[in-house]
């Protein structure tokens, strides 16, 4: 058996830890289910800085130290590793998740200590990466879904794993493994609800992979049926990204006995579904999915008191049932199926609107309209969930117009909002479309712009056609203040002859504008 | 002391951490983030880490 360290890294700094890391908690299950030693350090909910770092890689005789997150922790991770290498030599250094998966190559390049990285879904190449491990075998090159070096230390990267198809065969994710009373249970209420700031103990879980639309700044993890591997024009393989998605689900009855678990075991009063979109998914599902927990929900108790035919709020810490929240979508919710999700104990929905413009949301692949983003709101506010909007600017065809009707139907709806800008993240459609102008925008160190990344409240790099970083900054304070007169002003001593774009679109190999789907496993 | 590291085996080497590690570390950074969300009119903030100005006077004084 192997004595395995996982470090879960430090992720949005500017706010306390709210997240416990679903990936690692259940490759954590995995490896324990198959007989390893399994400790995890979580950074991200310590916060004690880098000092900490070297007694931690100290406490044992580490087989394996693994590390991984989104790539907003790429900074953390880095660091994390050259300390990792420093003051534990011997241990098999792995990397995966998001921020590896969406640029294997580069980061295998920009941290040398990494000695083997999992891309895409890891449930069964981590186990079989671990196997090899206790079996002192480090020849990966017959392991699909990795990134090994060569002799040379060169990057190989493999073939791709197929996902697997029944998300079922999952074990729980190990959630005892993480600070829940020190840390996490205190962070848990949120301001997006009444309901959701009184409750005292969240945990989330993700209860399906994939999402069928298409929207240019979102990236599926290469973990949804979004990715090939492919030989580039230089011979090596690098990952390919496509429109392809293996929408998979895990069943109702899964979920609901995961809660009924959480409630015994935790007394969670709250679940936050980490899915990229539920309303997509129940689409995709012909109106069944959501429908079916819903009503198993209630069945099964977890309905929280306040939403009980003539019930009220229960007193903190006496809640006996569960209340949720997750993401919607303004053209696939329907008044049913927000009326019974209100019932079983949904609190709020995410709906990343983005912009009230026909122009830009045609282009988006969100598949909606600014009509259906405007009608979504009181939608939405009529079943009693609580909508909560995500606005963006500087898309790449934004200009005056757009953000205007942005602004109206922000005033309209009485939405107040500082909106993010938008983000080319590594692995999206827009980052392979941009990614030239990304460099330059860098004096052509892509690393240092990876390292920029935040959450898309400050400018990195400009993927607007129309305007600069300077403009967009403006505008989203002309934006937050809903402040028309100032935006007409604008409008009006703009435009300076001779000024080329800041961004220009591109074609690129790692990006396939069509529905090619990745590889699942055979069996049914 | 918090259970820094969890996990299904005792580890060889207990982590050594003090509960509050950097009491001081972490009232600075939260008047930092404080300091920093008010910005704006008369309120401003100077990092004090982060200071590359030098001395003009040269070393022999003058
Ligand atoms: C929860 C979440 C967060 C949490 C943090 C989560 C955490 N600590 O891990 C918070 C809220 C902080 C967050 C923030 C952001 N997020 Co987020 N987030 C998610 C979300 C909803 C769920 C992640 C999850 O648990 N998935 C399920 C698990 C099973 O998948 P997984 O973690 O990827 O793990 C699998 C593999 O990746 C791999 N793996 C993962 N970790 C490791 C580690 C090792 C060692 C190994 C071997 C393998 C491995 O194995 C797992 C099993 O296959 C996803 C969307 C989604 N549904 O996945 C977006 C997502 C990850 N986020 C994304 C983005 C863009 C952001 C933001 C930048 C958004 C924004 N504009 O603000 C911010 C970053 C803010 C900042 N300042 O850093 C993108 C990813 C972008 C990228 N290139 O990495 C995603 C995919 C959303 C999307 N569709 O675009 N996020
Ligand atoms: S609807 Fe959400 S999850 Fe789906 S592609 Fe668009 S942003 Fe991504």
């Amino acid at each position: 058996m192997a004595k395995i360290l996982f470090v879960n890294p430090v992720v949005r700094e500017e706010d306390v830890p709210r997240h416990i890391p679903y990936g690692i908690a259940l490759l954590a299950a995995i490896a324990m289910n198959n007989g390893h030693l399994v400790q995890i350090y979580d950074a991200n909910a310590w916060r004690k800085g880098f000092g900490v770092l070297p007694d931690v890689y100290l406490a044992d005789d580490w087989d394996v130290i693994a590390i991984g997150g989104l790539t907003t922790t790429y900074s953390f991770i880095k660091e994390a590793c050259r300390i990792a290498k420093e003051v534990a030599p011997d241990a098999f250094l792995v990397a995966g998740g998001g921020f590896l998966t969406s640029m294997p190559q580069d980061i295998m390049e920009w941290i040398p200590q990494i000695d083997l990285g999992i891309v895409g879904e890891a449930f069964v190449t981590w186990p079989e990466v671990l196997e090899k491990i206790d079996n002192k075998d480090t020849d990966f090159s017959a392991t699909l879904g990795v990134i090994c070096r060569d002799g040379d230390g060169k990057p190989i990267l493999n073939n791709t794993r197929p996902i697997i198809r029944d998300l079922n065969t999952l074990p729980a994710p190990a959630w005892d493994l993480f600070p829940l009373e020190e840390v996490y249970f205190k962070n848990s209420a949120s301001l997006f609800s009444e309901d959701a700031y009184r409750i005292k103990r969240r945990i989330d879980i993700n209860a399906s992979y994939g999402c069928s639309l298409i929207c240019r700044y979102c990236w599926h993890l290469g973990t949804t049926g979004d990715m090939l591997i492919e030989k580039d024009s230089n011979g090596n393989n690098d990952v390919v990204f496509t429109y392809g998605r293996n929408i998979r689900y895990h069943s109702p009855d899964y979920i609901i006995d995961m809660v009924k678990e959480l409630k015994k075991n935790f007394n969670i009063d709250f679940v936050n579904f980490l899915d990229e979109n539920l309303m997509t998914m129940d689409a995709s599902s012909k109106r069944t999915w959501l429908k079916e927990i819903c009503e198993k929900w209630i069945a099964a108790g977890l309905q929280p008191s306040s939403r009980r035919p003539g019930g009220k709020a229960a007193a903190p810490g006496e809640e006996p049932g569960v209340y949720w929240s997750g993401t919607s979508h303004a053209s696939l919710h329907r008044p049913e199926i927000l009326k019974l999700m209100y019932e079983a104990g949904c609190t709020h929905l995410v709906y990343g609107l983005e912009s009230f413009d026909p122009g830009i949301l045609k282009n988006l692949g969100k598949g909606t309209t600014a009509q259906k983003n405007i009608d979504s709101v009181g939608e939405c506010m009529r079943s009693g969930i609580m909508p909560i909007p995500n606005i963006i600017i500087g898309f790449p065809e934004e200009d005056f117009q757009s953000v205007r009707n942005t602004i109206n139907a922000l005033i309209k709806l009485g939405i107040h909002a500082r909106p993010h800008f938008a983000t080319a993240y590594p692995g999206s459609e827009w980052y392979y479309t941009y990614k030239e102008s990304i460099k330059e925008q860098y004096d052509g160190d892509l690393e240092r712009y990876v390292a920029d990344l935040g959450d898309a409240t400050k400018i990195t790099a400009v993927i607007s056609h129309n305007f600069t970083g300077l403009e967009l900054l403006g505008l989203q304070e002309i934006v937050a203040q809903r402040n028309l007169r100032v935006l007409d002003q604008a409008e009006k001593y703009w435009g300076r002859p001779g000024v080329t774009n800041v961004a220009a679109p591109q074609e690129s190999f790692n990006f396939r504008r069509k529905k090619i789907d990745g590889p699942i496993d055979g069996s049914k | 002391m918090s259970e820094l590291m969890k996990g299904n085996f005792e580890v060889k080497r207990k982590l050594d951490v003090p509960d509050v590690s950097d009491d001081s570390a972490d009232f600075k950074n939260e008047f930092k983030k404080k300091a920093l969300e008010s910005i704006g009119g008369s309120m401003v903030f100077v990092e004090r880490e982060m200071l590359f100005w030098e001395s003009t006077e040269s070393a022999d004084g003058e």
